[in-house]
Parts: structure tokens; sequence; C-alpha cells
């Protein structure tokens, strides 16, 4: 590159290089800093008077049953949750590709409407529905059913939560995929017709394999969402009942309330770890076959 | 395929610039000194002050303090609400900050954490009369014997039940454990669902009940000293299986009624008491869309004697003020007035927040409501929760482990156990 081409890429870098430093790399050192320390709520106005542990805190996390019990949920709503958005994005997907010719745009708008929906008011709607006297268990109770305490058993409550993910992502999912397909070459459609492929042979043995690289990009991406999944145990019960639906990021929260800040920046942190090599992961199983 | 070494470089320099930083850390044994309180006086109060508090009781703060406002006209007071489940963290966060009002709310039961962290200034001498408070509010203020918070509103639990109901049974009161479940009992009898409601929702407020009950039984949770956790005690879970006897017996369900449906299962009967706070009494009514419907249906009582002592459990609001405040004067001369009787029967008139002066309880508007007469009696026989800054933090895996005693899932003495464990790992203090 010529030195000034140089000098302009730079200049055009500057603002986002200023806002990175400001809001995400300083932070993240100071972060890091505090998880191998035993700074606490108290000692906020002094944050420079607490001891250096070492990795204490990041032991101390890995033999905590609670934190223990956070992974294996995260871990929960990922298995489930991500092939659970795939599938149904790239169902809707191929429906928008090849099944709907009209009203195609407002399908498109209606199936990414819970994208952009404000997390927060849903979240309460679902609350209600999913109470014990609310509107699922009022229509189960008009078909002769005894409808469940969802959101306070220990077994309904996380499935709750992992469906309010699903489909708040689901959108995203069927967007991206909806982009994949709309590249695909027309003509090996028409070769492989002429050569008898039936519509599932056409999917399984051309759509699919031509769409790898979309469905890596997807899946890395609804995997990083979903390991970091907050706002919908959050607001749908706050990790209740017994802990069964507390994720790692929402444990992280609460051991910020409790004023544990180095242990909760220590909590940040592995579960970055766990974010950056399920990433990699990806990548490196998928990678082989695009 | 990139060489993972740039990678490995970026780690390592991050790893180094945080030792760099550690090693500069290093707690002093000396402890902080704290701001020299200032003297507060008579004169006007002039200049800008901010306020924050969590929406609820403060929502009309403004207009409560409309004629104080009048009498200082050189006062600008900025009110900021927050919503209250966020209001704890979003302090800790502008204490971290550095961005703390000039005075913030304090919720009187958990302000332990922030008064340890000396955010916030010693409340000047003869600013209020400790005297004029309830004794449990004006002490959850002091650390080390120096008051940090001055009272705003203070509120205990006391049994509320249904009144014709426990009449058609022939029943009265229960004074002691040993009577409380046959109680419930003939509430039932007598057509509640369920004698009692009662929510174990895992939070700190189960916690908080369960810490009630342990007082009772004559537990203090903490050593003499406060240095460690008492919670593998035959007295704490003495009353673990008293609070799951609850569940067990049948006259309440680990389910319902959850938080928002305590009021109208009350009204309809789905049960027939709870244990509750005095915004109930104001607003039972409006519950049952029926004027006179609580005086009709509603009895309230002290909580039932455990085998120790019948104490209750004292909560409510003090203010504090920002030990780096640019105007503490000002700041003082409204946490002042927020505790002067007058404005404190105005609170309660416009926000039903009980007195935390005790001599505002004897205003008419008060004094002539026989419902509130145990909300009374009871604060003033209340025992202080824990007053470390881990006790939002314990009273949390308490309100769990009574979950799990309450659904059957481990024995009191069990779960029990299993926190005190996980409390002496966290510490006191």
């Amino acid at each position: 590159m010529r030195p000034r081409q140089t000098a302009t890429a730079w200049l055009l870098l500057t603002p986002f290089a200023v806002i990175f430093l400001v809001f995400t790399a300083v932070p993240v050192v100071a972060s890091l800093a505090m998880s191998l320390t035993d700074i606490r709520g108290i000692d906020l106005r002094d944050p420079f008077g607490v001891d250096a542990v070492g990795l204490a805190n990041y032991l101390d996390l890995l033999s905590d049953p609670a934190f223990g019990q956070a992974a294996v949920n995260t871990l929960y709503v990922v298995v489930v949750g991500v092939p659970l958005t795939m599938a149904a994005g790239f169902a809707l997907a191929l429906v928008l590709d090849r099944g709907i010719r009209r009203f195609r745009g407002a399908f498109r708008a209606l199936f990414y409407a819970p994208v952009v929906a404000n997390i927060v008011s849903v979240a309460l709607i679902w609350q209600y529905a999913f109470n014990q006297n609310g509107t699922v268990n009022t229509v189960l109770a008009a078909a002769g059913l005894a409808g469940p305490n969802w959101l306070g058993d220990e077994r309904l409550a996380m499935p709750v939560v992992i469906l309010l993910g699903v489909w708040r992502n689901f959108g995203t999912a069927m967007l991206l995929f909806l982009a994949g397909l709309q590249t695909l070459p027309k003509e090996v459609y028409e070769a492989a017709a002429i050569d008898g492929a039936g519509r599932w042979r056409q999917l399984r043995s051309i759509t699919l394999p031509l769409m790898m690289p979309t469905t890596l990009l997807v899946s890395v991406l609804l995997s990083v969402f979903f390991l970091q999944v907050f706002d919908e145990p959050y607001l749908l019960t706050n990790g209740g009942p017994l802990g069964t639906t507390e994720s790692m990021a929402l444990f992280t929260y609460h051991q910020f309330g409790f004023g544990n800040i180095g242990t909760s920046s220590a909590a940040s942190f592995l579960l970055l770890i766990i974010v950056a090599v399920v990433s990699a992961l990806q990548f490196r199983i998928l990678r082989v076959r695009t | 395929m990139a060489t993972p070494r740039p990678r490995l470089v970026t780690i390592a320099a991050l790893l180094a610039a945080a030792a760099l930083v550690v090693t500069g850390c290093g707690r002093d044994t000396a402890g902080g000194s704290d701001a020299a309180a200032v003297t507060v006086d008579d004169s006007p109060a002039t200049g800008t002050v901010t306020l924050w508090a969590p929406d609820g009781d403060a929502t009309k703060l403004g207009e409560v303090l409309a004629g104080f406002r009048q009498q200082n006209p050189g006062l600008d007071l900025q009110i900021t609400l927050v919503p209250s489940d966020e209001y704890n963290t979003k302090l800790q966060t502008a204490i971290a900050a550095g961005t703390t009002p000039d005075i913030a709310f304090l919720y009187t039961e958990a302000q332990t954490q922030f008064l340890a962290s000396r955010a916030f200034a010693p409340v000047p001498d003869g600013l209020v009369d400790p005297g004029s408070f309830f004794e449990g509010s004006w002490a959850a203020g002091e650390r080390d014997g120096t008051a940090y918070s001055v009272p705003w509103y203070a509120y205990t639990r006391v049994l509320i039940y249904r009144k014709d109901l426990a009449e058609a049974a022939g029943v009265t009161a229960p004074k002691t454990w040993d009577e409380t479940v046959p109680f419930f009992q003939a509430l039932q009898r007598a057509g509640a669902v369920h004698g009692y409601g009662a929510d174990v929702g895992w939070d700190t407020y189960n916690g908080q009940t369960l810490a009630t009950f342990a007082h009772q039984a004559g537990a203090t949770l903490l050593s003499a000293d406060g240095s460690s956790w008492k919670i593998d005690d035959p007295a704490v879970i003495g009353a673990a299986e008293f609070n799951a006897s609850f569940f067990t017996s049948g006259v309440s369900s680990p389910d319902t009624p959850q938080f928002l449906d305590s009021q109208p299962y009350l009204v309809s009967g789905k049960t027939g008491s709870m244990i509750s706070g005095p915004w109930v009494v104001a607003t039972l009514d409006t519950t049952a869309q029926q004027e006179g419907w609580t005086a009709a249906h509603i009895g309230t009582a002290v909580l039932p004697a455990g085998a120790d002592n019948d104490s209750g459990q004292l909560a409510g609001g003090s203010w504090g003020v920002n030990a780096a405040s640019a105007n503490q004067q000002a700041a003082w001369k409204v946490v002042r007035a927020m505790a002067q009787q007058d404005t404190q029967v105005a609170q309660y008139e416009a926000a039903g927040s009980m007195p935390a002066v005790v001599a505002a309880w004897d205003d008419p508007s008060i004094a002539g409501q026989p419902l509130l007469r145990p909300f009374l009696d009871q604060l003033k026989n209340v025992r202080p929760l824990p007053a470390v800054s881990t006790w939002n933090e314990v009273s949390t895996l308490l309100g769990k482990a009574m979950e799990s005693v309450a659904r059957g899932k481990e024995s009191a003495a069990d779960a029990m156990a299993a926190v005190q464990k996980q409390a002496d790992s966290i510490g006191t203090d």
C-alpha cells in the first residue's frame, strides 16, 4: 500500500479504534485485573487497596457447585436451542425461497418481527401466558387438561426459557439462510432435475452441501448468542426454580449484585474462554466440509 | 490456518498488564479514615442536590417535599427514580464509577454492603434525634458505633388473615408456633383452599422469612463477635422445619400464590392468610373492588412466638449522604426535612409509607386504624438481620435451601449444613 493510502486507512479506522479502546479494551483489561484480586463491592472506592489472589477466583468457581450448575444449564440451552433455532430458520427460509410467491415481503417481515420486538415486554407477556393461571393453562383447561406450573417446575422452566430464546432468534437464522439460498446457482438444480433427482434428493445432495458456509456462520452466531443467554432467564425466572434456569451470564450478574466483583469478573472470563473454544471447534469441524 | 503466535502474544501482554495493575494493590490493615462530619445549621438550603430512590415509596416524594422546596427557593433538588429491582445494583455501579448522587436511598435492611464501602458520610451530630426513630431503624444504619444513614420509613411483616373465616371456624389468631398450623387448618375448614399463602420463590425474601423464624427460635445466625456464620444450628434447623411444616401439612402450596397473586387469592379465599406488610391493608379494598371490604374481612396480629421469643423483622428505607458530595450541607437539610414528623405523615398519606418516627404513628390518620396497631407493636419488637456485607448473598442461599426443603428435596438438617459450608467460604465481611 502507498503511504497515502495507509494514512487514509488509519484515518478511517480512528473512530472505531477510539471507541473500541475506551469501551471495550480498557474495561476488558480492568476486568481481567479484577479477576485476579479479591475485590468486592465494599472496596469500590479504593480499588487498588485489595490483595492479588492469582487464579484463586477461577479455581473457586470451578469447584463451586452453583457455577457448575450454571455451566450445565448453559450447555443445555445451547445443545437444545441452537439446533431448534437453525431447523426453524432453515425451514422457513426454504418456504420463503421456494414455496411462497405472494406476500413474500410481508411474511419475511412477520417472521423477523420477534428479533426486533422488545424482549422485556415479550418476556412479561410470556410470564403471564405461562403463569399457573395464565393463558396457556386456561387453553389446556378448556381441553380438559390440568396445566402444570410451567415456570415454577424444575423440569419445565428451562424448556420455556429455551422456547423464548428460539422464538426470539429464529428470524435471524431465517434471514441468513434466505440470503444463502438466493445465491445458489440455478443451473445445478436444472442439471439435477434432468438427471431425475427429486425435491428431497436435490435438498440433500445440492442445497445442504452448498449451504455449508452459511450453516457454519449461523451455527457460530447462534452458539455465541445462546452461550451468553441472559435476557430470557433473567426476565422469566431470574434463575429459579432452585437454580435450574440460571445461565452462566446470569450467575455472573448475580455475583456482581452480591458485591463479589472479583468472582464475577473471573466468571465472565471463563465464559469468554468457552465462547472462544466453541467457536473455534465449530469452524474446525464445519470447515472440513466447506 | 494462521499461526497462533500473535494471539498468544496478545494474551501474554494482557496478563502482563493485569499483573502490573495487580502488583500496585494491597489491602491496608489500618482502615481508612472517614470524612469529618459537617455541622448543619438552620439556614435555607441552597445549590443543586441530586437524589436517587427506587420507584415506589419515593414516587410522590416531589409532592411531599413541595412545602420544603418553597421554604428553600435557592435549592435545586433533582429526584431520579430507579426501578426497585435494579436499585442496589445501580447504586453499587455508581459507587464504583464515582457517580454517586448527593443523597441515596438505602434499603434499611440491606445497607450494610454500602456502609462498609465508606461511600457515605457519618450523620452529623444533632441533625436528628436518634431516639425519635424505631430503635431497629436507627441501629441498621450504624457501623462500629457511627451512624451513616437516617431512617425514612419503616415496616414489618405481621400475620394478615381472613377474620370472617376465623370467626366462622371459632378460632383466634395463633400466639405460638404450635397453634399456627391448627389455626391455618381451621381457616381451611371454614372455606379457604389453603390456610396460609406462602411464597417459596427462591430469593432473598425467602431467606429473610427463615431468618425471622430462626430468631424466634433463639438463633443469632452469626457468632457473638460477628466473625463467623452459625447456620448449621439446632434453632435454625428447627425454624426451617417449622417453615416447611406449612407445606407438608398441606396448609400451603409451594407453587402458589406467586407474588402478584397473593392479594387476589386472599380476597377470593384461595388462601386464608399471609405474612406481609402494611401496604396489604392499604390496598386490599382496591383488590376486592369494594370499599370497606378490608375492615369487614381482615384481621391482623403480631407474629406467633417461637421457643425463645416473638420478635419480627424490621425493614424500610433510609437516606445516606454521599461522602464525596460537594453539597453535604444542603443534602443533610433535605434528609432532616424528610425525618420530620409532619413530612413523615405527609409521606404516609401520599404513598402509604409507614413512618420511621415513632411519634408520627399517633397521628389520627394512622392511629385511627386498628388494623395497623399490630404493625406498631411488632416494630417495637424486632431483631436486626445480620449486619454484614455478605448477608444478601447468604440470605439468597438460605432462600434457595428453604425452597428445596419446602419441596421435600432434602431434609432441613442437610440443607442447613450445606448452606453453612457455602457461608463459611463466603465469610462475613
